[in-house]
């Protein structure tokens, strides 16, 4: 499942690039996240709270940068989760660009999800619907937040 | 892992019930939605509450005029075979009838439906035309809301972790009224609906007074179609002018790609299908 966003900024591009590869700050963006620490380099542990109608899963993951390029503000990340309490599992990768546009820059998020175990019997169109939704107010947070 | 089950006798103890388990809680209606979620081990839930034991929970009337109230604990068939709905919403009757299978009708409940907030529901996108309130208990308190304000997203509803949907009330009708539920099913007719399509509309002297429209199964909750309301709205009903205000309906949607059609395909059958219900109720 391929999901895309984008969002612009009035905000100076580095100002941006810092706040986005600051896990755990920009972690704080995903609404249901409820911690997200250091586990080791590069490398970070932490849980992801989801709730569609009467079902509520607690995604307990890690998440890896896995490249960074900061002359071309772009980088990396890979998520490995699972619901130990439902049996379910969430992979994704997800590459994050900046680039400066008049009076401030553009984010770009594109990010591929794989669900297993099961969370996959809600169905994909709900969870692309849910998915789209955590990725867009991840954006608008990190637009407010840079500003 | 096993629920403990209760079955309150009264609404304040129902509700304090929820109250008292909160999230680990599930409020039991006719169970068809609930059955299968927890087959698909999607809910774990240590408290299950039934309401069939509520009183009037089940109850349905017709007011002086014209206006129904149905329990939300009445299943779909007792609604439509109900003479307040015979009588002064047959229109509601046929698109409850349009509920997948009778045997789901005997068990699934309007209250249910709409607490369930499945955006490809029938029930819930003909209240939401209609106009309807939903009466909604919290302990010794009762508060009314528009039904169509009850839904945020896909399985969500508007109403706090303690409230109940204790029932839901048509209004009235007048002899200018007219109304219609449309169901398009790609594969069989007990399917969910790849777009339905619901209207109420006033008609005076030809010109269109209210109108409101409704669709199912393209959008996380039913999806009101302004831009054709608006185009129509305070207008001479003309033929050709349905065809122009539905096509509008198709930027009132979000549908998504699934099973019952691909999203570029639920919204040209939007406009199809808003066309259709526009032409039984205007023209």
């Amino acid at each position: 499942m391929k999901l895309s966003h984008t969002a612009t900024l009035a905000t100076p591009i580095d100002r941006v690039w810092a706040l986005v590869t600051d896990i755990p700050a920009a972690a704080k963006c995903v609404p249901g996240v409820t911690s997200v620490t250091a586990n080791g380099t590069n490398a970070y542990k932490g849980t992801l709270h989801v709730q569609i109608g009467p079902v509520r899963l607690a995604l307990d993951g890690d998440i890896t940068m896995t490249s960074r390029d900061d002359a071309r503000h772009t980088a990396a990340l890979r998520a490995d989760a699972k619901d130990t309490r439902l049996g379910g599992t969430v992979r994704a990768t997800v590459d994050l660009a900046l680039r400066e546009i008049a009076g401030g820059c553009e984010l770009a998020i594109t990010s591929d999800v794989q669900i297993g175990g099961r969370i996959g019997e809600f169905g994909q169109p709900v969870i692309q619907r849910k998915s789209d939704q955590l990725l867009g107010q991840f954006a608008q947070c990190l637009a407010r937040s840079a500003s | 892992m096993s629920a403990e089950y209760h079955e309150p006798r009264a609404w304040d103890e129902a509700v304090a019930t929820l109250q008292e388990h909160g999230d680990d809680a599930l409020v039991l209606a006719g169970g068809t939605a609930y059955t299968l979620l927890l087959r698909q081990g999607l809910i774990r839930p240590g408290h299950v509450i039934g309401l069939r034991r509520l009183p009037g929970a089940a109850r349905i009337d017709a007011d002086a005029h014209g206006g129904v109230s149905i329990g939300a604990m009445a299943t779909h068939t007792q609604a439509l075979r109900s003479e307040a709905v015979r009588e002064h919403w047959p229109e509601l009757g046929a698109a409850l009838a349009k509920v997948a299978t009778i045997r789901i009708r005997n068990q699934a409940t309007v209250g249910g439906s709409v607490a369930h907030a499945d955006p490809a529901s029938d029930a819930p996108v003909m209240l939401c035309a209609l106009g309807a309130q939903a009466v909604v208990v919290s302990g010794s308190e009762r508060r009314r809301a528009p039904v169509d304000e009850l839904f945020v997203d896909t399985f969500t509803t508007s109403l706090a972790p303690h409230e109940l949907i204790h029932s839901v009330e048509i209004p009235g009708r007048t002899p200018w009224t007219r109304a219609a539920y449309l169901k398009y099913t790609l594969r069989s007719v007990d399917d969910y609906a790849t777009v339905s399509v619901a209207v109420r509309a006033e008609i005076t002297d030809g010109v269109v007074e209210q109108l409101r429209v409704f669709l199912g199964g393209v959008g996380a909750t039913p999806m009101r179609a302004t831009s054709t309301e608006r185009a129509l709205r305070g207008r001479r009903v003309e033929p050709r002018a349905l065809g122009d205000a539905a096509a509008l309906a198709r930027n009132d949607v979000d549908p998504a790609d699934d099973v019952r059609g691909s999203a570029a395909y639920k919204r040209e059958m939007t406009r199809v299908f808003t066309e259709r219900a526009l032409r039984s109720v205007l023209a």
